[in-house]
């Protein structure tokens, strides 16, 4: 009985420095932008070819093919779930595409078509698995990462789709803007569009309730598992443009492409604040996070630090941006207005 | 049977005050039980037994209350549950808390060290556990996995826990609650067998006829003090009864007349809900009628199927029967329907099922509720903001902006916010599952105000409360419930807190006979 009368009442907060500092911390995405200026710094200053236009196309390139599936998953991760499996699918995709106009001939819109289809029927059988059966997403993408990868071998027995219809190539090596390709284009108008939807709209804001807590999500009258399963089937099908971008872009249906995106891409959207545990975390947040990690494998190349202190600097930087952001969210957010009679919450992350 | 009634105290908590913010929750208890004894702990909900307990056991730790503890006559002070494990302090909780995936053996002697080392040797401790199950009169094999067996077995592990720490008393928590009659037997025969080797009990419980099956004292509680302390052969229904309900600080309820001849809002007919596991129906065949501006009051304990009913009206649990809304049948199968239907739920369980931690408090007001500041899907910040802040206004909910963090808020605010969002969408029926729970007293009579005031302007609520005298207090017609069914009903003015224990103790009494 009683132990929420514990936790005192707030009164209005004077307006101090400390406040002041306190609510600029409370912003998500101040932090992991804070790092991508520090860090863009650091290199550029260690060698000013970092900054060369060369340089900048050609890490926007790389994430313009993760940051399309990053979109998805950000998406799919405020819902509370997360898809593994978003690199084999990639991979499927884009050398079931190829067969389709190679093989099979089909015009180039609808073997894409098809390419996209498959991606969001994975997606969808992911997430029907994850809501109806109740396995964890965590298993049913991971074993979707092997049974994509295995499809992929099955699809093309190990040799890339080559040639393609002169038409791809011609989609993957126009420029159309700043010498970025179509793919960039994609990126962000995708990025812009589900930024708005996350925050704008009710589709949005319902994701927010069904990651944060499913069961009041349902009380207040939203079909969690609806919302749940389309955000799968939409990471499926980003997953699958991706693929076809950096297909369009090798001009080639070659088998490893989208492998090891998986990682890549939560990694980047997590040190961009948004949870694992799903209801927290923005579009924004979440690209700069997969820029910021791009700029750090990037930059340790330019400055010629030895490839395999990439991957090294990539989970250090991960696990401090987390490990970052719960101590955040205790000091700033939680700011100990509970006493030691309330109960104390399971998740850290969750008690924002 | 009876104790010694010149046994040496074996527990004495003395001059006990326990405050939580503003409210007291103990006011000067003192507590005490003799040696070899089976002492009841009994009291309505709020009362303060909980309390009570939580202090005994380490929960509430020394320092954040006053009074003493002694044990065995020695003082102690407990900064922890596992220091109050280890000071002799047994506690059988009500709910059940196994390991599954471990054996009964190891469930036994869970957290104990010195078994064998550093590490854990399954055969002594299995050789241990038979040697307890032994003493202990059970026929459960020490390897089995506690997976395996019936919540009633389990209910029995968890004794046996408790006791293979050697406590100088045994504190059982409602340990009936979730059993069946068989199962209750049982369990008595094991609690007697206890009391012959000697073990001194606290048994805490609603079921009166328990009490007076098995208990040789019992203190009652009531508003944070003791309100008779009982020995056996003193103790019949009514005198319990009568100790648990007397006169209660009065709260001001504010007066409401029904409408003569309102709509029917609601009917239900024959409304069923499965138990769960191997339990009878949680529901049998529930009729019930509700008019517009009538506020419905239902008593019932914790267990009697109050929540089920509530969840059956509102979606969230599947049911059998008819549900007609303003004379329309209705098929419920979700929430959504149920809101579609103009019903509303404040549910019981705020952190649980209520508040989304995740989001601020304007956005915890509107979510469920953005139809009514969209076009076309996409939200209008403007109004949505506007409709949140004149929640806030007309509730007063009190809040630092309408950006803090809902986990900021007092209970009494975050029950205000939860009203405030049911209320939005102006639904016809009203459902709230305890709206005073963990509320202060100023929030109290705020949300009763307030439950009145949507009774006068048409709306048909539906109050349950484990506290008798709030729901006495406020409504028009009361309904009691006990194992799943109406066992009695009253208008308002013709009923009791002791009516209602009565009829309550009743149903169970003829239930198990």
């Amino acid at each position: 009985m009683g132990t929420l009368e514990a936790s005192g009442r707030i009164g209005a907060p004077p307006v101090s420095a400390r406040d002041r500092l306190i609510r600029l911390f409370a912003v998500g995405e101040v932090g992991v932008i804070g790092a991508l200026v520090v860090v863009v710094l650091f290199f550029y200053a260690l060698e000013p070819a970092f900054l060369s236009e060369r340089n900048i196309r050609a890490i926007l390139t790389v994430v313009s093919f993760v940051g399309i599936i990053a979109i998805g998953q950000t998406i799919l991760l405020v819902n509370g779930e997360f898809d593994l499996s978003v690199g084999s699918v990639a991979g499927l995709c884009a050398v079931s595409s190829a067969k389709l106009m190679t093989v099979f001939a089909l015009p180039v819109p609808v073997a894409v078509l098809g390419g996209v289809l498959i991606g969001a029927g994975i997606g969808l059988m992911n997430g029907l698995v994850v809501v109806r059966l109740k396995i964890p997403a965590f298993i049913q993408t991971l074993g979707m990462l092997f049974i994509g990868q295995g499809l992929i071998q099955v699809v093309t027995n190990g040799y890339p789709v080559y040639p393609l219809p002169p038409s791809v190539s011609a989609v993957g090596f126009a420029r159309p803007i700043f010498g970025l390709g179509w793919s960039f284009v994609f990126f962000i108008v995708a990025a812009i569009a589900a930024d708005l939807m996350l925050r704008r709209t009710v589709l949005g804001r319902n994701m927010y309730a069904t990651g944060g807590n499913p069961e009041v999500a349902k009380l207040v009258g939203i079909d969690t598992d609806r919302y749940k399963i389309g955000a799968f089937m939409l990471i499926g099908a980003l997953a699958a443009t991706a693929g076809m971008f950096v297909m369009a872009d090798l001009s080639s249906g070659t088998t490893s492409i989208g492998s090891g995106w998986e990682l890549a891409v939560i990694a980047g959207v997590v040190v961009g604040g948004v949870s694992l545990f799903g209801g927290a975390g923005t579009m924004a947040g979440g690209l700069v996070g997969i820029l910021l990690l791009q700029v750090v494998q990037s930059g340790l190349v330019v400055i010629g630090v030895n490839a395999n202190w990439q991957q090294i600097a990539v989970g250090i930087i991960m696990v401090l941006a987390v490990g970052l952001d719960i101590l955040r969210r205790r000091f700033f957010i939680a700011g100990g207005a509970r006493e030691d009679a309330a109960p104390a919450d399971p998740s850290p992350l969750r008690s924002e | 049977m009876a104790a010694e009634t010149d046994a040496p105290f074996v527990v004495e908590a003395l001059s006990i005050v326990k405050r939580f913010g503003g409210a007291t929750a103990l006011a000067g208890v003192d507590f005490r039980v003799r040696r070899g004894e089976i002492h009841a702990l009994l009291g309505q909900n709020g009362a303060g037994k909980s309390t009570l307990v939580k202090i005994l056991n380490g929960v509430h730790r020394a320092g954040s209350f006053e009074g003493r503890i002694l044990l065995d006559g020695r003082p102690v002070s407990f900064g922890s549950t596992a220091q109050a494990r280890l000071g002799g302090v047994g506690y059988v909780p009500q709910e059940i808390e196994v390991l599954e995936q471990l054996s009964v053996a190891e469930n036994v002697f869970a957290g104990q060290t010195g078994l064998g080392g550093r590490l854990v040797r399954q055969r002594v401790l299995e050789r241990q556990a038979s040697v307890l199950f032994r003493e202990l009169g059970l026929d459960i094999a020490p390897s089995t996995l506690v997976a395996a067996l019936t919540p009633a077995q389990r209910h029995i592990v968890m004794i046996a826990r408790a006791l293979a720490a050697k406590p100088a008393v045994l504190m059982l928590d409602e340990p009936t609650a979730s059993l069946s009659g068989a199962e209750v037997d049982r369990l008595f025969i094991l609690l007697r067998r206890l009391k012959a080797q000697g073990t001194t009990m606290i048994f805490i419980t609603h079921r009166l006829p328990e009490v007076m099956a098995l208990c040789d004292r019992a203190t009652v509680l009531r508003d944070g003090r003791v309100a008779a302390e009982l020995k056996r052969g003193e103790f019949d229904a009514g005198t319990v009864i009568a100790a648990m309900s007397g006169q209660r600080l009065s709260r001001l309820y504010p007066a409401h007349t029904p409408p003569a001849q309102s709509p029917v809002l609601l009917e239900i007919d024959g409304l069923s809900v499965a138990g769960r596991g191997h339990e009878q129906r949680a529901l049998e065949g529930i009729d019930l009628t509700l008019r517009a501006g009538e506020i419905l009051g239902i008593a019932g304990l914790l267990g009697s199927g109050r929540s089920e009913l509530l969840g059956a009206i509102y979606g969230s649990v599947p049911y059998s029967g008819r549900i007609r809304v303003e004379g329309r049948a209705v098929t419920i199968r979700r929430p959504k329907d149920a809101r579609d239907a103009a019903i509303a739920l404040l549910t019981e369980d705020r952190k649980r099922s209520g508040l989304l931690f995740n989001l601020p408090v304007a956005k915890n007001i509107t979510i469920g509720n953005l139809m009514l500041f969209s076009s076309g899907g996409v939200l209008n910040p403007g109004a949505e903001r506007a409709a949140a802040l004149r929640t806030m206004r007309d509730l007063r909910v009190k809040a630092p902006s309408p950006n803090a963090a809902v986990a900021h808020l007092s209970g009494g605010n975050q029950q205000k916010l939860l009203l405030g969002r049911v209320l939005m969408r102006q639904p016809k029926i009203l459902l709230l599952d305890e709206p005073t729970k963990g509320v202060d007293v100023g929030t109290r009579s705020e949300i009763y105000r307030l439950i009145v005031d949507l009774a006068e302007t048409g709306v048909g609520l539906i109050v349950v409360s484990s506290e008798l005298e709030e729901v006495i207090g406020l409504a028009d017609r009361c309904l009691v419930m006990a194992d799943g069914r109406f066992v009695d009903a009253f208008e308002r003015g013709a009923g009791s807190e002791e009516r209602v224990l009565r009829s309550i103790a009743a149903a169970q009494a003829e239930r198990a006979a």
